[in-house]
């Protein structure tokens, strides 16, 4: 069994990947850069959470984006009303967003598959309606907090200065989302998800209690969605209705599937494809709707192609080198 | 000592099983019969996967249809399936300890136990092999190493031999029997399989159509005529 502390070789690769972006990036990134990988780096968070239900439990979220928004409200609301550190108000948020996650789970204990994604895309649609009816707190009175026109930003994190303390702040979130994650999955919940995933009978039959531990990875990927929300909403300072529509989900789910749900490499490259991508298309003077062509291509070679995702034929790939090049060793 | 009691279960208008009884009071026990008469359902049933319409199932004073299902693995009570079912993603000794994850032996030496329960089944040696990279005969001992830890009070396989070889078979036929003098536990067969139940069960429950039509030791009721006509047909025995 795996010792909890142990580190795989996949493992060294995403702390050494985790210190590049906590390092270098800040600094060899310009201001519009920054705010692009900044962003790319709360919805590797989010995308994670989306990621960890599918990869674990073989359950389809499609509210993740929702749940994000509602991450995003709540920061915002908070800011604009306490003087609590930013970094509690991020917390409050995706404890909000568990909760709303363990709702989600709900449905999840009695379905599974295309029902169990149609339900949740539905909640996603609802809290789409909801942003778009209410839009996001900008300072205004009230509960809703929305001002005709906007007031000053929420006040930003206490443990980081400046756009380039923002992106490390978010580097350091990911990797702890990550470690999350890689901690549940190698002790007690992490076996029981995989009976879960295996089939409920044979889960029961070992004293797996489904229903909560359902809810619980629910649970888990809420929080990051809250997180993921409320570092974009820390970053952007205001938030459209337009960036949480229920469409944005599946198109995060989808992007999961093709990075590979199972590996941190895969939600890194599913967020960089979502975020990144674009950037760099506008970059080059072309249309970033480009990047839905691309998304298209790319979910039809994960179909054929690579049912565990690109990451896992990164994986493959490195891992079929290295031998090689051991039995070349010996053989010389 | 497994006494069943007048188990009743229908799914709507079928009668699964109609007021079977038995008391179990042999280690090692089997249940047989044709395709449909009501065997997996009866182990349904105890796991909780069923609810009966009416009858009561003790072990030691405890009625364990009162328990719920997952709460049943607590309780002591351990299974297998048609088909093995062993986690792709987990190492084999990770399938066995999940066992001991919801189990009612908390603290103690976990690995301790699924090592020995590894070693007694002869799969030390694969551990820390993944659940994918495991023949059917392998998990298949995963599957009774499972089983064994963390103090059984019933097992139950469901045709454990299907899909193995007649040596696999065999070595599985010794295992369960010895797993049976080394746990203490309740063990119940269920196999087509009559050499094998012949070798390891001192007695037999035999059901047909939902019916009890025989139940005593092994040898006894694998002769009784309404046993072969069961299985082999009317004519044949008549023949």
């Amino acid at each position: 069994m795996r010792g909890i502390y142990h580190i795989t070789p996949s493992g060294w690769a995403g702390l050494a990947f985790a210190a590049f972006c906590f390092v270098v990036l800040p600094e060899i990134s310009g201001r519009l850069w920054l705010s692009v990988f900044t962003s790319t780096g709360c919805f590797v968070v989010a995308i994670a959470g989306v990621a960890f239900v599918y990869a674990r439990l073989g359950m389809v979220s499609l509210t993740q984006v929702g749940l994000m928004g509602i991450g995003g409200w709540v920061t915002l609301r908070l800011g604009y009303y306490w003087d609590l550190p930013f970094e509690v108000n991020v917390l409050i948020a995706g404890l909000v967003c568990m909760v709303f996650g363990c709702l989600l789970a709900l449905p999840a204990l009695r379905m599974r598959g295309l029902y169990l994604a149609l339900v949740t895309l539905m909640a996603a649609g609802g809290l789409d309606i909801i942003f778009v009816t209410f839009q996001f707190p900008n300072g205004g009175e009230g509960f809703w907090g929305v001002a005709m026109t906007g007031g000053q930003q929420i006040a930003g994190p206490v443990l980081a200065a400046g756009p380039e303390g923002y992106l490390r702040l978010v580097v350091g979130v990911a990797l702890l989302s990550f470690l999350l994650i890689e901690a549940h999955c190698r002790t007690k919940p992490g076996r029981a998800w995989a009976m879960i995933r295996r089939s409920e009978a044979s889960a029961i039959a070992v004293g797996v209690n489904v229903a909560l531990y359902k809810t619980w990875a629910f649970a888990i990927a809420g929080l990051l969605g809250g997180i993921a929300g409320g570092l974009l909403a820390g970053s952007i300072g205001i938030l459209d209705a337009a960036t949480f529509r229920a469409t944005e989900s599946i198109m995060l789910f989808v992007l999961a599937v093709v990075g590979g749900s199972r590996y941190w490499l895969g939600v890194v490259i599913a967020a960089t494809l979502y975020k990144i991508l674009p950037a760099l298309l506008n970059n080059w003077g072309v249309s970033a709707d480009l990047s839905f062509v691309i998304f298209g291509a790319g979910l039809l070679h994960a179909v054929i192609t690579a049912p565990d995702g690109i990451a896992k034929q990164i994986y493959d790939g490195v891992a079929g080198s290295v031998t090689k090049k051991k039995q070349e060793a010996t053989r010389a | 000592m497994l006494e069943i009691k007048d188990v009743t279960v229908k799914f709507g208008g079928v009668t699964a099983l109609n007021a079977v009884s038995a008391s179990f009071t042999q280690t090692v026990a089997g249940i047989i019969g044709p395709n449909g008469a009501g065997k997996t359902t009866l182990m349904n049933v105890l796991s909780g996967f069923v609810t009966p319409v009416a009858g009561a199932v003790n072990r030691d004073g405890q009625d364990i249809l009162t328990i719920r299902p997952h709460r049943r693995a607590h309780w002591g009570l351990r299974r297998s399936f048609q088909r093995e079912e062993i986690a792709d993603d987990l190492t084999t000794f990770e399938n066995v300890m999940v066992q001991l994850d919801h189990g009612r032996a908390g603290g103690g030496d976990l690995r301790g136990e699924v090592e020995q329960a590894l070693a007694f089944v002869g799969m030390s040696d694969r551990a820390h092999v993944h659940g994918a990279e495991l023949n059917t005969f392998q998990r298949r001992l995963t599957d009774v190493a499972k089983c064994m830890v963390g103090q059984p009070q019933i097992v139950m396989f469901d045709e454990p031999a299907g899909g193995l070889s007649l040596d696999e078979s065999k070595h599985l036929g010794g295992l369960i029997r010895k797993m049976g003098a080394e746990t203490g536990a309740q063990v119940l067969v269920i196999d087509h399989d009559v050499d094998l139940i012949r070798e390891i069960c001192i007695e037999t429950l035999v059901l047909d159509f939902g019916e009890r039509i025989a139940f005593g030791p092994t040898a006894e009721v694998l002769d009784d005529p309404k046993v072969k006509a069961a299985y082999l047909g009317i004519e044949e025995v008549e023949a």
